[in-house]
């Protein structure tokens, strides 16, 4: 009787943690004229430092100008991103945005169910025929930062050798090695890249035991710089080259202050604008459902060039990235996009 | 194919074994004593987390790595106490702790850190990178020693065996398996706590990654022996560290190689080793005959 007891005990509370670990609050009284807006978040949680991060700036930011009600959950596991979507919907909130390619399929059954609701989802691609009227699609040409921040690291390597560490091995990380790889061997034809990843299921984005493995062991091949698309993971690369003197190139959010003198750059990609804007659009009533692309031209996608990282790249350098910059703009240069193939 | 096997991989394998063995070796103190510990890896999230955050606050990985232990020690308490003092079933009782310790670190963190389960990045200088790895080597002869060689190891031992035999003979049954359980949480803690500020500089949301079911593997693996669960732990860390060497040298598919360590584990589990006999009282509460 006693261990039943305790078992039942137990089962509550794990269910109490398991709801600790999402803080959704209905709709706030009195604030109900307010544009409602609900962040759910990817697996690697708004603390990575990088992708989910930068997401959580622009909707802060969104909070202190616009009149919003701001709320997120941060999913344990990806059976917790459906029910945490649903219930926004269900509350009545006016926008949901997801956060990462994972939740497309999930946010493509919910925006069905919920057709006044406004939904965004961030790096969701789907068929033409696919996309639905309530859904933005937010998506960036990672390909042609990556292309930009591979010309620094070849320029900056003395090995000739460059490493690529990406989280899962999906088709979107790809998009990133890719670029990196082309955009390193415009400068150098010789360049080698040698490209790892964390693994194949979303643990990959939260090991950064592994990140640093991968980074070690690239360095012992020769590696002096490597960029990580890894979200957490990455932060183990960010060890391994300051124990080693070596350079790393950091990713979505601006990493150059984590290492100061160790991040050569970073690869910025612009979710927070593309939150912000999205947000700055349901309040103004002008969203528009489909597709939204950053990339160069707008700014959506950069390399990251601040007080940290002047020093580390000489300006001739500077100036033929930018010369590069202004050619994919204008379509002279064409970076391959591994998610088009 | 040469650069594959270098002094690097070996260096690798051992860094990646450490937290195995870590939390092997209190696996083994529990299990040989009867309770089952399948909440390995919530006690290495314990670990880990408390080690981050106090080494973060004190500036000291030692007085993190204490910290660490307690904590282990304390939350493998709260297994204790379910399993002898209430007999609950203990796989019940140690999964309750590992989806425990998905949310707590969670929770306090946003306490200490208004974050969401990732404590600050610990400098380099603040970092024992070495330290738990010769812990972990230094307790594989002393735990066949303890275990073998001194009257603890035998009442232990006697314990998981037959314990009505041990009550018998004058033994305290539930005082043994609570300082086996306890120990258990205090060595898991340790290889999370390598984990963190060890080889990575902060605590991430379920930074274990698995690693603590592998562990319990190759516990099972290692018969329950101290030495046989090194070299499992080794072989692991083995296949993990050739399946990151081999990525991006060798023209094989990333998937393919990723898969190696799991299939080593299969292959080695079904063909290479004879039964693996548990203790005999593993998984079954003591009733004290009145």
């Amino acid at each position: 009787m006693k261990s039943r007891l305790l078992t039942a005990f137990m089962i509550l509370a794990l269910l109490v943690v398991a709801c600790s670990s999402c803080q959704t609050q209905g709709r706030a009284r009195g604030d109900e004229s307010k544009v409602h807006v609900g962040v759910v978040f990817d697996i690697g949680g708004k603390d990575d430092r990088s992708f989910n991060a930068a997401a959580w700036e622009g909707a802060k930011l969104a909070a202190k100008d616009l009149p919003i009600v701001l709320r997120d959950v941060e999913p344990g596991d990806p059976t917790s991103i459906e029910p945490a979507m649903r219930a926004f919907a269900e509350r009545g909130y006016d926008l949901i945005i997801g956060v990462g390619f994972a939740q497309t399929p999930i946010m493509q059954q919910v925006a069905k169910d919920y057709p006044n609701t406004s939904f965004a989802i961030i790096d969701g691609v789907v068929a033409p025929d696919e996309q639905l009227p309530n859904v933005a699609y937010l998506l960036f040409k990672e390909h042609q930062g990556s292309y930009l921040v591979g010309m620094i690291a070849a320029r900056k390597s003395q090995t000739g050798v460059l490493g690529f560490i990406g989280g899962m091995d999906v088709p979107l990380i790809h998009k990133f090695a890719t670029g990196f790889e082309e955009g390193a061997q415009s400068v150098n034809p010789n360049v080698r890249v040698i490209t790892n990843y964390v693994g194949v299921t979303d643990a990959a984005w939260n090991n950064p035991g592994k990140g640093k493995e991968l980074a070690l062991a690239q360095i012992g091949k020769g590696a002096d710089v490597i960029f990580t698309a890894a979200g957490n993971s990455g932060l183990g690369a960010f060890d391994a080259v300051e124990q080693n003197n070596k350079f790393v190139i950091g990713v979505d959010a601006n990493q150059n202050w984590v290492k100061p003198g160790f991040v050569l750059t970073s690869m910025v990609k612009r979710v927070d604008t593309a939150v912000y804007q999205t947000i700055k659009d349901r309040v103004e009533n002008a969203f528009k459902g489909g597709v939204h692309v950053y990339g160069l031209e707008n700014d959506g996608v950069a390399y990251a060039l601040d007080k940290y990282n002047a020093a580390l790249i000489p300006p001739a350098v500077l100036g033929e990235v930018e010369a590069a910059k202004q050619k994919i703009i204008n379509g002279q240069i064409e970076v391959t996009d591994a998610m088009a193939k | 194919m040469t650069e594959i096997f270098t002094l690097s991989i070996v260096l690798s394998t051992i860094r990646l074994a450490t937290p195995l063995l870590l939390a092997a070796l209190g696996g083994l103190y529990s299990e040989r004593a009867g309770v089952i510990n399948i909440a390995l890896e919530g006690l290495m999230l314990a670990g880990a987390f408390t080690a981050a955050a106090v080494t973060y606050y004190t500036q000291s990985p030692w007085v993190g790595l204490l910290a660490a232990v307690v904590a282990g020690a304390a939350v493998a308490g709260v297994h204790a106490v379910a399993c002898i003092q209430f007999k609950a079933d203990q796989v019940v009782s140690g999964t309750a702790i590992n989806i425990l310790f998905l949310g707590v670190p969670a929770l306090l963190s946003g306490a200490l850190f208004s974050s969401t389960g990732a404590t600050p990045q610990i400098p380099k200088e603040n970092l024992i990178p070495w330290t738990p790895i010769v812990i972990a080597v230094a307790l594989v002869p002393l735990t066949w020693y303890v275990l073998n060689r001194t009257p603890f190891g035998l009442r232990l031992r006697a314990v998981g065996e037959n314990p009505e035999a041990a009550d018998a003979a004058g033994v305290g049954v539930a005082r043994i398996r609570y300082a086996a359980v306890l120990l258990s949480g205090a060595l898991a803690a340790i290889g999370g706590a390598y984990l963190s500020i060890g080889q990575a500089s902060l605590f991430t949301r379920n930074m274990t990654a698995g690693r603590g079911f592998i562990a319990l593997a190759a516990l099972i693996f290692g018969k329950w022996r101290p030495v046989q669960t090194m070299l499992a732990c080794l072989l692991f860390g083995f296949a993990e560290a050739m399946s990151i060497q081999m990525q991006g040298v060798a023209k094989i598919p990333v998937q393919f190689i990723q898969i190696i360590p799991y299939v080593l584990t299969i292959v080695v589990l079904a063909g290479f080793i004879g039964a693996s006999r548990a203790p005999r009282a593993l998984g079954l509460p003591y009733q004290k005959e009145r």
